[in-house]
């Protein structure tokens, strides 16, 4: 796609700016895919930080980092091995709603992925201030620095998360940064701006720190992980690798909620200070006094941020209330009365870009060679980034290396999900992974992560020969497993029948597969292993396996749904199309859909405001093209049929149809 | 009207159509529709003015611009884009009732640059133009071809979105649940009850009972449409065919006092009080060594299948034979009526004849494993006479009082099939989802269920792409019957 391009020179081929969550991924993917690659980040002590909460994963967002791994991320292996707590959320539901959320230990965890960085081939990283990019005629060639120098590239992917004229507050005080103790990127969103992209402003904020030896344990309630790991990563050995810690759960009380009503006048999400949009999800615990005004409690969870460090984080109650105002509601939830707190909540506000303005492949409609991801996107959360790094990563090396742009479609992956959704919809809170978000939840669970995406992943290459191997290996396992399902045979003896009352499950009456028992709702696949069935007891393996023949019936409506859908999913619509040729769309209808220029019809049916009769005129109107289109070619005759052209001859003026005029 | 569907540039075309039916009447109209409708009116109708009133009414001469000689003297009414049918500019001209007069004017129309429209155009563009929806785009196509005042009636208030709104008001319902079960899964680690179950089960209670009463309408919509299949049966030359010729109001069937007149299976249809009723005229069952006769005989016992009622007419001024009691037991399930022909004849009274038929099948051994039986009757003999006009519409009226067509008044009636085939669906995952919730099965596949029952309410109004429900909707316009 670039061959043509000339460059003065071209220092990199890509550049990653930003060495977050999806700065990582980002550079990680293109330089396994053979670009050099170079990573800014104006912190490296920072990179891979975890600035809010020390945990990965949790419902949906779980699912997305077993995809990053599947696909040859480094999200799911960091967080397998610098888990001090694993949880399966959900374990008693269904299995499309199951979850995999892990405490971390965070230095550790930036640890790891600095040690990958330093051994990554092709990747050099560099501390810098970037200033500002190298634009020439609507293509980005490479960033401006602070310091006045220039590096050229043939790519550029923005990773600045909550930098970009990144606002901390605390209290009515106000801080230039995208993070305690970073200084905010000033001038790249100006530039964006200028160039006629939309930026808006959202705002996140986070909880205060605690010092664990000031907490009094005893009026908590110990909160302890699963007894077994099924890890993220497919790669990652089946036990635990750092030692398992608790966490701590503690209520707010009436006295905390009176405080902070008292002091709403001192939080700027209150007085109006700031313009930008929090999330609705993850309030802050102001907005939840507020707004759940009937409830006398709010649960927090008390997190120690790693094994070697004093600082406990005080899950649910980010706060942007004056230090002083902070400590003194604190010190009203039990087990807190004497908190000495080592880092005060706060909030920030930042910019970000309003993403309908980039294209599925994350690259910007208004600058190429121009990538985005993570929150300059509008999303929230350390594996929403991730998983757009990834992405971006590889369209930034696909664009060079000439390949296929990288999308996942939404009955893929809620990656797929995560980037339709943002390119489609936009968004105007920081955007946050849910199931329901995803149309075709019941198959794309944790446990099949593989199934859906192993073959693309080879095919993308981003994981090492010897996870390639294993990838392959686990398949043909899981096929061989399923095969002796269907085929072994199990017989109504009286051992038989002994040992299914244990269980315990009816008896038989005749002889039936294993594949049959597995599907009765009270047998699981450990229950095979005592009737003499050899399971393949790796979760990447038996638990797919089990699952698809549990719920066989409800998976294959799901994937009927799927092909129904895909009748629109896969009719194209050029990004030449002037939808205000159309016939039968509103102003708002053309306006959108000029701009979002959907890639299928399956696209517009979700851009907001897009109604579904315009859905239909869209199609109405491209057969009349493609009529057209044939029409010029071959000289059709007139027939009169469902689809076919009405003869002119039978509307001659004086021989009108009866109920013509209807 | 395909290639209107085919053609974007015939969708701008000014369109133009008589729309009352053909022949003499007291006027006729004649409605323009499009961006030149008023452009096009004012070249014929110079009274007519320039920036004209939405929903008045213009009075003048409508003349031949060429000749200047006057056509007729008409009323123009004129609707604005936005408030009209279409919801383009829209012109109505009433003139009078003469087709050559309508006929002229048309050509006039056509002859300053409108096009005459195809069939089931107007409608087309306001759905469109999203005037109006898929369901009331085929009510429209209904309200055409409707046969009876009640089937009119009712596509008239699918039209004016009696039963859009009614599945507006479902799918508002199953997208509360929805939201609500997926919250409820969402926020699960929150500690936050979303919604109480019994909440839910209460809603989704509601909800069933909604689609279920749709999904039963239909049974009735089918019978205000199609109008109610009555089928005559009884031995051979009980007047059967002199019945189905009183009961029509002309003489459809051949009357003879040969038994064994009617070989085959006559249909004839009338109008009662509004609702439209086809009466079946059979064979009369006997062992017939007729090859004929007896194909007509199997297929008399065919029709008495389907039907909405069965009359079962025999000679009054007799008794019922052996082999008439058995055909009666045997029609003991259909909605029967005892149609007593021959008053004029035989000496005993009505009430008479109607206790000694009673009496008859009460003591017949055909009917002691049918308890309850005679009970039903009761209500349902009538004696009368073929050749008197009054019987006949005491029979009728009998029959529509009886059938109850008039308690969907109040509400929506399913008349086309698509709907009914999507809604039966939705109305089997609803069930189900009951089941579920009252397992308390996960709520993904609760979700699963709400979310088909969703996507086929979405189906039913059109609001879902589908080609080919679109398809099937406008061919039906395109093609006439």
């Amino acid at each position: 796609m670039l061959n043509n391009l000339t460059t003065p020179k071209s220092d990199f081929d890509v550049i990653v700016v930003g060495a977050g969550h999806a700065g990582v991924e980002a550079c990680l993917a293109s330089s396994r895919l053979g670009q050099a690659t170079l990573m800014i980040t104006s912190n490296v002590d920072r990179i891979a930080y975890m600035s809010c909460n020390p945990s990965i994963g949790g419902l949906a967002k779980g699912h997305m980092v077993r995809e990053i791994d599947v696909l040859g991320g480094e999200m799911g292996l960091a967080a397998d091995a610098t888990c001090i707590q694993f949880k399966r959320l959900n374990s008693g539901r269904g299995p499309a709603v199951r979850g995999t959320r892990v405490q971390n230990d965070k230095h550790r965890y930036s640890a790891h992925i600095k040690a990958k960085l330093s051994q990554q081939p092709n990747l050099t990283v560099m501390q810098g201030e970037v200033k500002s990019l190298i634009l020439d005629r609507g293509i980005c060639l490479g960033v401006n620095l602070q310091d006045g120098s220039q590096i050229f590239a043939k790519a550029t992917v923005i990773t600045t998360g909550t930098f970009m004229n990144g606002v901390m507050h605390f209290g009515l005080q106000q801080i230039s940064g995208g993070r305690i103790g970073d200084q905010a990127t000033v001038g790249l969103s100006d530039q964006l701006r200028e160039f006629g992209f939309s930026v808006q402003r959202l705002k996140t904020g986070t909880p205060a720190r605690l010092h664990k030896d000031s907490i009094d344990w005893s009026k908590t309630e110990p909160q302890y992980g699963d007894e077994k790991i099924y890890p993220f990563s497919f790669r990652s050995p089946l036990k635990f690798q750092l030692p398992q810690v608790a966490c701590y759960l503690s209520r707010t009380t009436e006295e905390t909620h009176e405080i902070i009503r008292k002091n709403l006048d001192k939080s700027p999400m209150y007085c109006g200070i700031i313009e930008g949009i929090g999330p609705r999800y993850c309030p802050s615990i102001e907005d939840k006094v507020m707004r759940f005004a009937d409830r006398a409690s709010h649960q927090t969870f008390l997190e120690p941020e790693g094994l070697d460090t004093d600082l406990i984080y005080l899950q649910g109650i980010s706060t942007s209330l004056p230090e002083e105002v902070q400590l003194e509601f604190l010190r009203t939830i039990p087990g807190l009365e004497n908190v000495k707190v080592v880092r005060y909540g706060y909030a920030v506000e930042y910019d970000f870009i309003e993403p309908t303005q980039i294209w599925h492949r994350l690259e910007t409609r208004p600058i190429r060679q121009l990538f985005l991801a993570g929150q300059i996107n509008g999303t929230s959360g350390y594996e929403e980034a991730a998983a757009q790094g990834l992405v971006a990563g590889v369209n930034a090396a696909h664009s060079l290396l000439g390949k296929a742009e990288f999308i996942l479609d939404r009955d893929k992956a809620y990656i797929g999900v995560l980037i339709d959704d943002l390119v489609t919809k936009g968004t105007r809170e920081p955007y946050r992974m849910f199931t329901s978000r995803a149309e075709h939840r019941l198959v794309l669970r944790e446990d099949n992560t593989m199934d859906r995406l192993g073959d693309l992943s080879i095919a993308l290459g981003l994981v090492g020969s010897e996870a390639k191997t294993k990838l392959e290996h686990l398949k043909s396992r899981r096929t061989s497993l399923l095969e002796s399902l269907q085929t072994e045979k199990l017989f109504p003896n009286a051992e038989t029948q002994e040992k299914l009352l244990k269980i315990p499950t009816t008896v038989l009456n005749k002889s039936i597969s294993f594949e049959e028992l597995l599907r009765r709702s009270e047998v699981s696949c450990s229950d095979l292993k005592g009737l003499n069935f050899s399971i393949d007891e790796d979760p990447n393996v038996s638990e797919p396996v089990e699952i698809e023949v549990k719920y066989a019936g409800y998976i294959k409506r799901q994937n009927e749904l799927i092909e129904q859908a895909k009748k629109s999913e896969e009719l194209p619509l050029a990004p030449t199309l002037n939808y205000g040729e159309i016939k039968g769309l509103s102003n708002e209808e053309v306006e959108k859909l000029n701009r979002i220029k959907p890639r299928t019809l399956g696209q517009a049916q979700r851009i907001s405001g897009v109604n579904p009769s315009a859905t239909q005129a869209i199609m109405i109107y491209l057969k009349s093209q493609q009529r057209t289109d044939r029409s010029q070619t071959e000289n059709q005759s007139e027939f009169c049929e469902g689809r076919g052209r009405r003869s002119q001859s039978s509307v001659a003026i004086g021989t009108v149809v009866p109920g013509a005029g209807c | 009207m395909r290639n209107t569907l085919q053609n974007k540039d015939r969708d701008l075309d000014t369109i133009c159509a008589i729309s009352t039916p053909q022949g003499v009447g007291g006027i006729s109209v004649i409605r323009v529709s499009g961006p030149e409708a008023t452009a096009l009116t004012r070249k014929i109708c110079d009274f007519f003015p320039l920036k004209p009133e939405s929903h008045r009414a213009y009075y003048g001469h409508l003349s031949d611009p060429r000749t200047a000689s006057v056509v007729d003297e008409v009323v123009a009414l004129y609707f604005q884009k936005g408030r009209s049918f279409t919801a383009e500019d829209t012109v109505e001209i009433s003139c009078h009732g003469n087709p050559s007069i309508a006929r002229e004017i048309l050509s006039l129309l056509t002859s300053h640059g409108g096009r005459i429209a195809d069939r089931g155009e107007f409608t087309y563009r306001a759905f469109m133009n999203g005037r109006i929806d898929l369901v009331q785009a085929e009510s429209v196509l209904s309200l055409i071809e409707s046969q009876s005042k009640a089937a009119a009636m009712q596509s008239l208030r699918q039209l004016q979105g009696d039963l859009s709104d009614e599945l507006v008001k479902i799918e508002d319902i199953l997208v509360w649940c929805l939201a609500h079960l997926e919250a409820s899964i969402d926020f699960s680690s929150e500690g936050i009850e979303v919604v109480k179950q019994s909440d839910l089960e209460t809603k989704m209670g509601d909800l069933k009972g909604k689609i279920d009463k749709l999904v039963k309408s239909f049974q009735q919509g089918r019978l205000i449409k199609d109008g109610l299949k009555v089928v005559l049966t009884g031995i051979p030359n009980v007047g059967k065919s002199s019945l189905l010729n009183l009961l029509v109001e002309e003489d459809r069937a051949i009357v003879t006092p040969v038994p064994g007149t009617t070989r085959d299976v006559i249909e004839a249809s009338t109008n009662v009080q509004g609702l439209k009723v086809n009466f079946v005229d059979t064979a009369g069952l006997r062992v017939s060594q007729d090859m004929v006769e007896k194909i007509g005989i199997e297929k008399s016992y065919l029709a008495q299948r389907g039907a909405d009622a069965v009359f079962f007419v025999f000679d009054s001024s007799n008794s019922l034979s052996e082999e008439e009691l058995k055909e009666l037991a045997d029609l003991s399930e259909s909605n029967l009526y005892l149609i007593g022909n021959k008053r004029d004849q035989g000496e005993l009274d009505i009430e008479a004849r109607r206790i000694a038929v009673l009496k008859q099948v009460s003591q017949s051994i055909f009917f002691k494993d049918l308890p309850g039986f005679c009970d039903k009757l009761k209500e349902r003999v009538l004696i009368v006479s073929a050749l008197d006009k009054k019987d006949g519409e005491v029979i009728r009226a009998n029959l529509v009082k009886r059938l109850e067509v008039e308690q969907f008044e109040d509400q929506a009636v399913l008349f086309q099939a698509r709907h009914y085939e999507k809604l039966s669906v939705a109305s089997r995952n609803m069930e189900r989802s009951l089941v579920l919730l009252r397992q308390q099965a996960s709520p993904e596949f609760l979700a699963l269920e709400m979310k088909e029952a969703l996507l086929s309410v979405q189906d039913t109004l059109g609001k879902r792409f589908d080609d080919d429900v679109l398809d099937r909707v406008f061919k039906e316009f395109c093609i006439g019957k």
